[in-house]
């Protein structure tokens, strides 16, 4: 009669869809694994020197052909950049496949096979299906962003940048799936679904070839998720506020696809049965919707690591001793990159609740705006606790602040979310930031542990600011 | 003989110690340290020959950078050890010394991005650690590596640095970019490491700031642009601006500097004008004759070698007038040809250089 029994549902179907998937799963992040370690590996053997990597840059890097296949080359003669250069190319293009596929398999397969009936026969309703699946493509997602970033911290790289090259390849992952899901919704078979989703990432790949190889079409980079995974430009200036995109194009999908399965109508008997068992408010647009936004609290707390991680890396690149030698603080300096992740952070939040909305009511489903604006804003009190934590690892403990800052967040989420599955006790539990956050637009927005985890951030931010100011900065 | 080194500070501690009842005037401390030095001169200087402390041209001028006992470690690594340093306002200072000798340590400490393990460093008397923006707004500062925004091209570089640190000469910047024949239209990713290094330094002249710090500034230059750099530091210089300049380029130092100091291992082991170290430094006379050449008595502070058939080469560390009376005396007539020259400042570097100990003897 209450949400935990909903949980354990959802636990089981998600965990269904993981093993249905665990072999594809594995294999594609193995690959990726093993691609991202050869890349940087491969690279130091064949071009030991700067003086070959200058070279390999002007002659080989330069040819449209490679383009075709890889991307364009930011910065191909630093072993990093060469690696993003490699990975953006291939590892996107499978990625994008990987969440075509996933989202596919999870979503249709099950029904076209008549097992999805033997499911909702079980007193569930559609949108718990859908919401087992998409959580079970996001674990996937997941996981190949953990194998790529295991890969090329074993290829020697650092850890930070590591995580930020992995993530831009997993926003193409989360895309195309978003991607698939609507496919399945409009094609009438699990086939003519998958041809529907590969199509679009071919037209994704068609759009990211030209504007690779031609001179003036660099702006079609913008409207690909391939593109943006390149303009996200992991080890060569990266530029984290890119993220937007996939997330919006995620959130936007998404939105929509759930819209349109709780208007696709489940049958009275089988509602029935859900207010009988009180499966919870995972079946109602507005129980999705929370669903959906846990995962934009992960990503909004993800971008602020983003941020700290491009701060340390103007530093490690010296552009930041040449800004401190201008008339400029270091506490004004530091602080304004804070402030700006966070106005960032708010916008993103606030647009992703709009964008739900709109998505929503594209497909006639009325929720209310400032409801979603509300869950949107849901997403800060986390981000600022953990901002504030990754600049104060950013102060005292510069070169590894990128690999705490994701470190902790990825450690709490999977915490929360294993710890949910497992059932693990309440007080154990708690220990993770995201235990604290309430289910907005479910349940109401939790204010006591919002205050708690902004004062923390706060706090943490301070000192990290007064610790920044005493410390040398530090090149690579 | 010892020329510097341990004599030296020795006798500026006791050049420090003479004089308390001398009245202080408002630059206390530079006066201080002017005292100091001519202290640390005579003591060095009476050494090797009677000569009176050289004038000072820096009495009415005040410190524009300072530093006192000024020392880093890095872990293990003593990078800076209890530097004394005084650049005056309107001086050129090379500032020289082989990779890894503590300049840019110096620099990075001056500019208050590392902090000073022990000691202090004042820019316009404003200490560099605590409050670095002040000193700043009257600095320009050109870094080793040219690390810029690589998606930015030179002219937008120009456009963010000038905004950020306030009053560019935005003509003088023109004529610099003319001058350095920058393409300001290329992005900062597409320049060579030369043409990157123009965009810092045209950056750091057009700001006019009263100091300047140039740590190399003319690695990846070609030689054209190093004179065109030459130029800019004479002009600099005519302004009245401050320049410490961090470099291995002897001739580059020679042609500009007003003061050069040597660095080593972390310590200033030798400094002055290039006069008063070629002062110090060893004369070398070349004698050629018109037979075989004599065998000479030895004599105290002058050191022979054989330089051909019929040469000598003798390195003279003092007067040259008793080489010249054993020479006559030993065969004047069959001397054919006899050149003396001062030491270059390649000589007196190299020299700093040759011991492995770390003191420095001639």
């Amino acid at each position: 009669m209450s949400a935990p029994r909903a949980g354990g549902i959802l636990a089981t179907l998600v965990g269904r869809a993981l093993r249905d998937a665990r072999t594809r799963t594995l294999a594609f992040a193995y690959l990726f694994a093993l691609y991202a370690y050869i890349q940087p590996v491969g690279f130091r053997h064949a071009y030991p020197k700067l003086t070959d990597r200058l070279a390999f840059v002007h002659s080989f890097a330069g040819n449209d052909a490679v383009r075709f296949f890889y991307g364009y080359p930011y910065d191909a003669s630093t072993v990093g950049g060469y690696s993003a250069w490699r990975v953006g190319g291939t590892l996107a293009i499978l990625a994008a496949v990987f969440g075509v596929l996933g989202a596919v398999r999870a979503l249709r397969t099950e029904e076209d096979t008549g097992r999805a009936e033997i499911v909702l026969a079980g007193a569930i309703a559609r949108r718990t299906v859908f919401v087992a699946a998409i959580g079970a493509v996001g674990a996937g997602v997941a996981l190949l962003w953990l194998g790529e970033t295991v890969g090329f911290i074993a290829g020697s790289l650092p850890v930070g940048e590591s995580a930020y090259l992995a993530l831009a390849t997993a926003t193409v992952a989360a895309v195309f799936a978003g991607v698939g899901a609507l496919a399945c919704q409009l094609a009438p078979a699990r086939r003519i679904a998958l041809e529907l989703g590969n199509a679009v990432v071919a037209v994704s790949l068609l759009a990211r070839v030209v504007a690779d190889t031609s001179s003036g079409l660099g702006w079609l980079r913008w409207l690909t998720p391939l593109g943006w995974a390149e303009e996200l430009r992991p080890f060569a200036g990266p530029q984290p506020l890119v993220l937007v995109l996939p997330v919006l194009a995620t959130a936007l999908v998404l939105g929509m696809v759930s819209a349109s399965i709780s208007s696709a109508g489940i049958s009275k008997s089988i509602r029935r049965e859900i207010a009988r068992l009180g499966t919870g408010s995972i079946a109602t647009p507005t129980g999705y919707v929370s669903f959906v936004f846990i995962f934009f609290v992960l990503a909004v707390s993800l971008f602020a690591c983003a941020q700290i991680g491009a701060a340390r890396q103007q530093e490690a690149d010296e552009q930041l001793e040449t800004l401190l030698a201008l008339p400029v603080g270091r506490v004004r300096w530091l602080g304004g990159r804070l402030l700006l992740a966070l106005c960032a952070a708010a916008a993103l939040s606030l647009v992703a609740g709009a964008f739900t909305w709109a998505g929503a009511s594209a497909q006639g489903v009325s929720m209310s705006l400032p409801r979603l604006l509300e869950a949107g804003a849901n997403c800060l009190p986390t981000t600022v606790l953990f901002l504030g934590l990754a600049a104060l690892a950013y102060a005292l403990v510069p070169r590894a602040s990128a690999g705490i800052a994701y470190g902790l967040v990825s450690v709490a989420f999977l915490w929360q979310l294993v710890g949910a599955l497992l059932g693990v006790p309440k007080l154990l539990l708690e220990l993770t930031p995201f235990a604290h956050v309430g289910l907005v637009p479910t349940q109401a927005f939790r204010g006591d542990d919002a205050a708690v985890m902004l004062a923390i951030g706060l706090v943490a931010a301070c000192a990290g600011l007064a610790a920044f100011r005493r410390r040398d900065l530090l090149g690579t | 003989m010892c020329r510097t080194g341990l004599p030296g500070r020795t006798g500026r501690r006791a050049g420090r110690a003479d004089v308390p009842g001398v009245s202080e005037n408002p630059q206390s401390a530079c006066g201080r340290a002017r005292r100091a030095n001519a202290a640390r001169w005579t003591s060095v200087l009476s050494m090797s020959s009677a000569v009176a402390p050289p004038p000072s041209p820096e009495r009415s001028r005040s410190c524009t950078i300072r530093t006192e006992r000024l020392t880093k470690r890095y872990g293990e690594t003593l990078a800076l050890d209890r530097l004394d340093l005084e650049v005056y306002e309107g001086e050129v200072y090379g500032y020289l010394g082989p990779n890894g000798a503590g300049k840019t340590t110096t620099i990075r400490l001056l500019l208050g991005l590392h902090r000073p393990s022990a000691g202090r460093a004042e820019l316009f008397g404003l200490d560099a650690w605590a409050d670095p923006v002040n000193a700043h707004r009257r600095v320009a500062y050109v870094a080793g590596e040219p690390f810029l925004w690589p998606a930015l091209t030179s002219a937008e570089t120009f456009e963010f640095l000038g905004r950020v640190h306030g009053g560019v000469d935005r003509a003088y910047r023109d004529v610099l970019v003319e001058r350095f024949q920058l393409d300001t239209r290329k992005k900062i990713r597409a320049l060579s490491k030369g043409n990157r290094q123009k965009v810092q330094l045209i950056a750091a002249l057009a700001t006019r700031a009263e100091l300047l710090l140039l740590d190399e500034p003319t690695s990846g230059l070609d030689p054209l642009m190093e004179m065109a750099f030459r130029e800019c530091v004479q002009e600099a210089k005519q302004r009245g601006q401050t320049i410490l300049l961090s470099s291995h380029i002897l001739s580059e130092v020679e042609a500009v500097c007003d003061r050069v100091g040597i660095l080593r291992k972390g310590r200033l082991v030798d400094e002055g004008t290039l006069e008063q170290l070629r002062h110090l430094g060893a004369h070398t006379v070349e004698v050629t004759f018109a037979g075989p050449a004599p065998t000479l008595p030895p004599l105290p502070g002058v050191h022979a070698q054989s330089a051909g058939p019929n040469a000598l080469r003798f390195e003279v560390l003092e007067d040259i007038g008793p080489l010249v009376a054993a020479l006559a005396q030993a065969g004047g007539e069959t001397i054919k040809t006899l050149t003396s020259r001062e030491p270059s400042l390649e000589e007196i570097f190299l020299h700093h250089y040759d011991g492995s100990d770390g003191h420095v003897g001639a």
